[in-house]
């Protein structure tokens, strides 16, 4: 058996061969990468419960230890399935792009080696250490991409500093108070801890690096600006899987630190805490699902519909009954798995055409099929629409709050639903049907090396929508180590106090209707194949069939009843230009160029000396 | 083996009534404007007609949409209980069936996008829209029905209303539900995707013969989900012939409501439903929740 440590060392090692290997020859340094990746893929998944490994010791009393557990390792093989296939999606994507090849494949390694210390690490501070070397990682890959993207990259960080360091407090507040870190060690003592503020304290101060991380709602607007202009293969791993870091870090404030038995409950069984954060969920499905409804551009798009999937996961995790819990993880996975075919199809897109914005494309279906049919599987996911996997979770979810009687949540859950339906179509209509541009006449569908991991993910979609045995397995488990009463499914038939429903007879009876309609397709006469531009216009004459093509402002009609909506990024625009002109001001007092400035300060301070008589 | 007698059962139900009552609508329509109308049978000889001509295609998209839309909407019909011809006992999860719905709406929404003529985008986009107003209040009013009985499963709900009908129990509930119903099945003054004389029927601009037929198809088997649904949550415990009769009643004052009335515009859609509607489902759902149930 292979040891997590001696697999975070290879990455870290790695990091810098791939770094010389891409100087040398960027492909082989990319298929370097995806290797390496794999093999980790394999490793992980070999892993055994329970096992554990001593790193190191840094504060008195406290062990670092790696502790494989069943959450862990769960959320560790997620992020390694999006991570190696992105990686062999780059082996194609890197002869254009990025600007800094070798740099980039170097950091993705050191990334993937921080996220594989956070899925083990066994307390509080090794999960920030590692933590931070994912986000470093990361944040140095982000200015890689388009003109925005260094701006981009500084918000990136501050608002995962944010996070990171309200979490850093509380965890040296734990160690203060206690003197231990370990998960099992501080669920113990808060289960005895008398002070109610004390514990809404520690698990607000851990859960806000979640909420930072996974774009929860205040700390959301990172992503747009992030997701939208990171390097596009790269955004599918930010979508993909570090917002997935956020979530884990929400489960682990959540459920490790069992929240329902240490405070008491407000409503049919969810205390307030919960009740708070799934609030934050409610607010971050509303923003994500109507700003993306409004967005021309592709990429930001599903950057703020992660806001919104951010939003239904910690809906989930926070409802904290059996099915809801569940809902919660599974929707972990087919976020993931959705968001990173999307973003995929979309690198491909770039790849070819080089632009993200809807209406300048129009029509790529015809030159890029296998593409297109990633991205519609992705979104039919993405929707939660049977027979793909999305449906699963949501379907979960929104059992769990049914029982629990929440009706506002749900509704919010239902717009958030049926709002995908009208965002994700919006770059299915407006880049992949309708009028070709015509300066997209030569547009080719990418290399198979591109087509081999967006179809794996597809498959793997519908493949879990059909039988989710291996992902519910997991969530069996994971509930079970962590005392939640686990869900029931017996084959393919998942049971809730509600009811019931069987994946596959839905899937069966999908495609017997699929074969009917087919066969009624077949026996009938053949229609004649005519033009894309031969078509009924009311009479005209139309010289320009590029303009005949309606993706500019798809939903106007309804972004028109919010078009003066408040908004948090303008907020925080306020205060970063506030704060600009206030360091302004101390710039100016204090290192000002000119000699009478310094004169004037030297002689200032001279007098207070004097005058305070040191 | 029985599945299957009952699947082509329900199928086949879908197809005939659906067809007649389409018609007969029709008849309603003319008779209302002092017309004389078409006979009863006329759909069967349009959908027939169509099927059997040469038409134009636009691609594989605009076929595979097609394909997509009808099959999805034959899928969902199968697990729609009609009284008591249940053909998956058990497993007519009702949030199941309402996004087992959307498969087809989307394969429509896209082959028709596919065409590539800019009315059937704005139709489709219409049409999307008028979803998100009219599905909240639908759902949240349901949800509130599924609450009090405690199961999603669409035939339990049906054979819990032994006592009275969900409509008399919530009636509030029902009133939300029958509005909605009209912006599923885009009847006035919900018509606004397909608005004839503004957009040239919106998303069936380009549709034509074997298309055309295929989907007027899916039209009548959508017709049969919707208010089926509506009949067995709300109107009490059915057979196959009463749910019938429930099912003709409600389609026949769905058909009087929308010939008298004009056409709301798109954002006058969403903003009439996400308020008398939407407010008055989270009246019945708080009603609920207190336990004010008659």
């Amino acid at each position: 058996m292979i040891p997590i440590s001696y697999l975070v060392l290879v990455f870290l090692f790695g990091s810098v061969v791939s770094y010389l290997i891409t100087k040398a020859n960027r492909i082989v340094g990319a298929i370097f990468n995806f290797l390496l990746t794999f093999y980790a893929l394999f490793v992980l998944w070999n892993l055994e419960i329970g096992h554990t490994e001593k790193l190191f010791s840094i504060l008195e009393g406290v062990e670092n230890t790696f502790k494989v557990s069943s959450l862990g390792k769960y959320f560790s093989i997620i992020s390694l399935i999006v991570i190696s296939l992105v990686s062999f999606f780059i082996i194609e994507w890197i002869r254009k792009k990025p600007s800094r090849p070798a740099a980039f494949n170097a950091f993705v390694l050191i990334m993937s080696a921080g996220i594989i210390g956070v899925f083990f690490s066994n307390d509080l501070l090794t999960l920030y250490i590692f933590w931070e070397i994912a986000v470093l990682g990361s944040f140095l890959i982000v200015p890689m991409g388009k003109e925005d993207s260094k701006k981009a990259a500084v918000i990136y960080v501050v608002t995962s500093a944010i996070g990171s360091y309200m979490y850093l407090f509380a965890t040296f507040s734990i160690y203060n108070k206690y003197g231990i870190l370990e998960f099992d060690q501080v669920s113990r003592f808060l289960l005895n801890e008398p002070s109610n503020l004390f514990k809404w304290f520690i698990i607000l101060f851990i859960a806000s690096a979640g909420i930072a991380k996974s774009g929860i709602f205040p700390l959301h607007t990172w992503l747009r600006i992030t997701h939208g202009n990171a390097p596009d293969a790269f955004s599918a791993i930010l979508s993909g899987q570090l917002v997935k870091m956020g979530s884990y870090v929400l489960a682990i404030s959540l459920s490790v630190f069992p929240s329902t038995k240490l405070l008491a409950s407000f409503y049919s069984g969810v205390p307030l805490l919960n009740y708070i954060l799934i609030w934050l969920g409610n607010i971050s499905i509303i923003i994500g699902t109507f700003m993306a409804i409004r967005q021309n551009d592709m990429k930001q798009l599903i950057a703020y519909s992660s806001v919104a999937n951010g939003g239904y996961i910690l809906v989930g995790l926070g409802v904290m009954n059996s099915i809801g819990y569940a809902g919660g993880l599974f929707h972990v996975f087919n976020h993931a798995i959705a968001a990173a075919m999307i973003f995929l199809s979309f690198a491909a897109v770039v790849y070819r055409t080089g632009t993200t914005k809807i209406d300048e494309m129009g029509g790529l279906i015809w030159k890029m099929p296998w593409t297109f049919v990633t991205y519609l599987v992705g979104i039919i996911s993405l929707a939660g629409i049977p027979p793909t996997s999305g449906f699963i979770s949501k379907w979960m979810i929104f059992n769990a709050l049914l029982t629990k009687g929440m009706f506002v949540t749900l509704t919010i859950t239902f717009i958030g639903s049926v709002g995908s339906f009208l965002y994700v179509f919006r770059p299915l209509a407006g880049v992949f049907l309708g009028q070709l541009k015509k300066k997209h006449y030569e547009v080719k569908e990418v290399s198979p090396v591109m087509l081999i991991p967006m179809l794996v993910l597809t498959l793997l979609t519908l493949f879990i929508g059909v039988y989710p045995k291996p992902v519910l397995d997991f969530i069996v488990s994971i509930e079970n180590s962590l005392g939640i009463k686990p869900i029931e499914y017996s084959g393919t038939i998942i049971k809730t106090s509600l009811g019931q429903w069987d994946t596959l007879t839905v899937f069966t009876m999908f495609a017997v209707g699929f074969i009917i309609a087919l066969v009624l397709y077949i026996i009938f006469p053949r229609g004649k194949k005519v033009e894309l531009t031969d078509q009924y216009t009311g009479g005209e004459y139309l010289f320009n069939y590029d303009l005949y093509h309606y993706a500019t402002g798809f939903y106007r009609f309804l972004e028109r009843l919010y078009d003066k909506h408040p908004s948090f990024e303008k907020l925080y625009g306020m205060l970063v230009s506030f704060f600009k002109s206030m360091g302004e001001i101390i710039n100016e007092l204090f290192y000002k160029v000119s000699p009478s400035g310094y004169v004037f300060w030297i002689s200032i301070v001279i007098l207070i000396l004097f005058w305070v008589r040191w | 083996m029985m599945t299957i007698i009952r699947v082509a059962a329900v199928l086949l139900t879908g197809f005939f009534v659906g067809l007649t009552l389409e018609g007969v609508s029709r008849k309603i329509i003319a008779r209302i404007q002092r017309r004389y109308g078409p006979p009863w049978y006329q759909n069967f000889i349009d959908v027939f007609k169509a099927l059997s001509k040469n038409g134009i295609t636009h691609g594989w998209i605009f076929d595979f949409g097609i394909l997509m839309a009808l099959g999805g909407v034959i899928a969902t019909l199968a697990f729609v209980p009609l009284g008591d011809l249940v053909a998956f006992p058990g497993l007519d999860n009702l949030f199941i069936i309402v996004y087992l719905f959307a498969v087809g709406a989307l394969g429509m929404a896209m082959g028709m996008v596919g065409s590539g003529n800019p009315n059937s985008s704005i139709g489709v986009a219409r049409a999307l829209t008028q979803m998100l107003g009219y599905e909240i209040p639908y759902m949240i009013s349901v949800s509130a029905v599924m609450y009090y009985y405690k199961t999603a499963s669409v035939s339990e709900l049906m054979l819990s209303q032994q006592d009275s009908w969900t409509l008399l129990k919530m009636p509030l509930g029902g009133i939300v539900a029958f509005i909605s119903l009209l912006g599923m099945l885009g009847k006035k003054p919900f018509d606004t995707p397909i608005a004839p004389a503004e957009i040239a029927s919106g998303p069936m601009v380009e549709l034509s013969a074997k298309y055309m037929g295929l989907l007027m198809l899916m039209h009548t088997f959508s017709i049969f989900v919707e208010i089926g649904l509506f009949v067995d949550i709300f109107l009490g415990i059915s057979n196959y012939w009463t749910f019938l009769i429930k099912f003709t009643v409600i389609w026949i004052l769905a058909t009087l409501i929308s010939s008298v009335l004009p056409r709301f515009r798109i954002e006058q859609v969403v903003k009439f439903y996400w308020k008398v509607p939407l407010g008055l489902a989270f009246l019945q759902a708080l009603f609920v929740l207190l336990g004010w149930v008659f």
